[in-house]
């Protein structure tokens, strides 16, 4: 297909602002939503910190057109609905704008399975309660089937299916096109978004609301990170914690939250009028196929994704004024991703202004990749580079433009999103100004 | 509820049903009248009735086999149509049934 896809609403729900209106003017003052944990008790944890949504400021409700469905919501399933209905009002495509047939929605979720706290909490009291239930110290399987039983709603299971938050948004938007979740955890927003591009560029659809979704910031998902060792442990000043590109950075700081962008045929988008924030023009992905958490040392296969990206996008390497980095603040990744863009770029890296929002708002991972698009879109509208903050002390390995610390006026006409996670995988997207 | 303080008594139950209707359907429970069809009235699909048994037993504080609800439903209605037939008043029947069966 040759019209090009063209993005026109976007929709957030991230730690540092609900909404394009929020979330823009929080990037360019540098905020951190990086905070104590507040959802549950965290005395002990070698990580006490996160980036939460602030639930006082996301009345669900609004959302969804029957307050029922919330029951069957997992805490990203009703991130991803929220961020879905904001994309669609911002690009006014009303209730009969296009045939149901010809909208999809893709989604990124699932980071470490779908395990919202009070789900978890369940399962824990019924096991404890089977174990103790005869004066036992160890999980009695039958005697736990008996409690969880007696004590669980059966709903509850459908709030732990990763594909359920697509399902909500289609039901919501009656989006009866292609319907898909990519579960490729830190770069899953990344390829939802690619993906939906391609499911346009395919002629399967016209409009495609895709995104990404995450809430993992319970007992178990910050252990789990933690002891993988690759959680920031600053409990002490949670704002300077997330730290890409610093010296001093000792790991990421898990958020959570989510983003939708309504992406529109370019014929279907001018046919109805429709407000064009920008063209979703290339997107690239490769796998490491090397280890299951170091990347590539000769960062290759994040290059090639870079490469493969702006070859999508027919998009000469002068062309790209921003990259919003993968940036997570792990000693390794933000060494290898520097390598990558050194490799994909050569000289030109230098002049190539390079940031982490990561910095500011944490690793929303299955969410992260579609957050960040939105990052570097309203960056491109706006005429501004979001800061790498909390870069204090250079890293001589590290000796890129991180637009360090405050924001700077910028004007550019392309920017480049990068995703490099677990497992290896690679994902870019390339947004360009209309 | 707790577990282990059943109600007996018809009235209570009565209204007991009523307000787990509304909960299990998120509607105000002033909605909710004994001619309501869950269905077609109130917008009640398959999976809300997996809730309302669950609910009921929580009540009730004994468990509810899996086919009772089915069982009654079939018997009950005799092949009226299920998004019209099924009532609140079905609903609190049943609720009554499933309480003196424990009884």
């Amino acid at each position: 297909m040759t019209e090009r896809v063209a993005v026109t609403g976007v929709g957030v729900v991230t730690p540092v602002g609900i909404g394009a209106g929020e979330f823009g003017p929080a990037l360019r003052a540098g905020r951190s939503g990086v905070r104590r944990i507040r959802a549950f008790p965290c005395d002990g944890f070698e990580t006490q910190i996160a980036a939460e949504v602030d639930d006082a400021s996301l009345d669900a409700v609004r959302f969804v057109d029957r307050p029922k469905l919330l029951k069957l919501m997992s805490r990203s399933a009703v991130f991803a609905v929220a961020a879905a209905a904001m994309a669609r009002r911002e690009a006014r495509l009303g209730a009969d704008a296009v045939d149901p047939r010809r909208l999809g929605v893709c989604l990124g979720a699932g980071g470490m399975g779908v395990v919202d706290l009070d789900l978890l909490a369940g399962q824990a009291d019924a096991v404890l309660a089977s174990a103790t239930e005869h004066g036992g110290t160890s999980w009695d399987i039958p005697a736990f089937a008996r409690i969880y039983r007696a004590r669980t709603n059966p709903l509850s299971m459908l709030r732990g299916l990763p594909n359920l938050a697509a399902a909500h948004v289609a039901i919501q938007h009656d989006a009866r096109g292609p319907n898909s979740t990519v579960t490729t955890a830190c770069t899953a927003g990344t390829q939802a978004i690619g993906e939906g591009l391609r499911t346009i560029q395919r002629g399967d659809a016209d409009v495609v609301l895709a995104g990404g979704t995450d809430a993992m910031i319970n007992p178990v998902g910050v252990l789990g990170f933690g002891m993988l060792g690759t959680l920031s442990r600053n409990n002490d000043a949670p704002e300077k914690a997330s730290r890409p590109f610093d010296k001093d950075r000792d790991g990421f700081v898990i958020g959570e939250g989510a983003a939708v962008v309504v992406l529109e045929r370019e014929g279907f988008a001018r046919g109805r009028r429709a407000p064009i924030l920008g063209e979703l023009a290339g997107y690239g992905v490769t796998c490491d196929a090397y280890r299951i958490t170091d990347e590539r040392p000769d960062a290759s296969g994040a290059a090639a994704a870079i490469h493969r990206c702006l070859e999508d996008a027919a998009a000469g390497n002068d062309e790209v004024g921003y990259v919003n980095a993968h940036g997570t603040g792990t000693p390794m990744n933000d060494l290898t991703e520097t390598r990558a863009l050194k490799q994909a770029f050569g000289e030109q890296a230098y002049g190539l202004p390079v940031s982490s929002t990561k910095s500011m708002i944490g690793h929303l991972l299955a969410a992260a990749g579609a957050v960040e698009l939105v990052a570097s879109l309203l960056a491109l509208r706006c005429g501004f580079l979001p800061p790498t903050i909390n870069y204090e002390t250079p890293d001589p390995e590290c000796d890129l433009d991180y637009v360090p610390n405050e924001a700077r006026a910028a004007r550019f006409d392309a920017a480049l999103s990068c995703s490099f996670g677990f497992g290896g995988q690679n994902a870019c997207l390339l947004i360009r100004r209309w | 509820m707790p577990a282990d303080t059943p109600l007996v008594a018809n009235e209570r139950l009565g209204e007991t049903v009523r307000q787990i209707i509304a909960d299990v359907l998120m509607i105000p429970v002033e909605r909710v009248h004994p001619s309501s069809a869950l269905v077609m009235d109130l917008g009640a699909e398959s999976i809300d009735f997996l809730d309302f048994v669950f609910r009921l037993e929580q009540a009730l504080g004994r468990k509810i086999p899996p086919s009772r609800w089915g069982d009654f439903v079939k018997e009950r209605l005799d092949g009226e149509d299920l998004a019209s037939g099924i009532t609140a008043d079905i609903v609190r029947e049943f609720a009554e049934r499933e309480a003196a069966a424990g009884a």
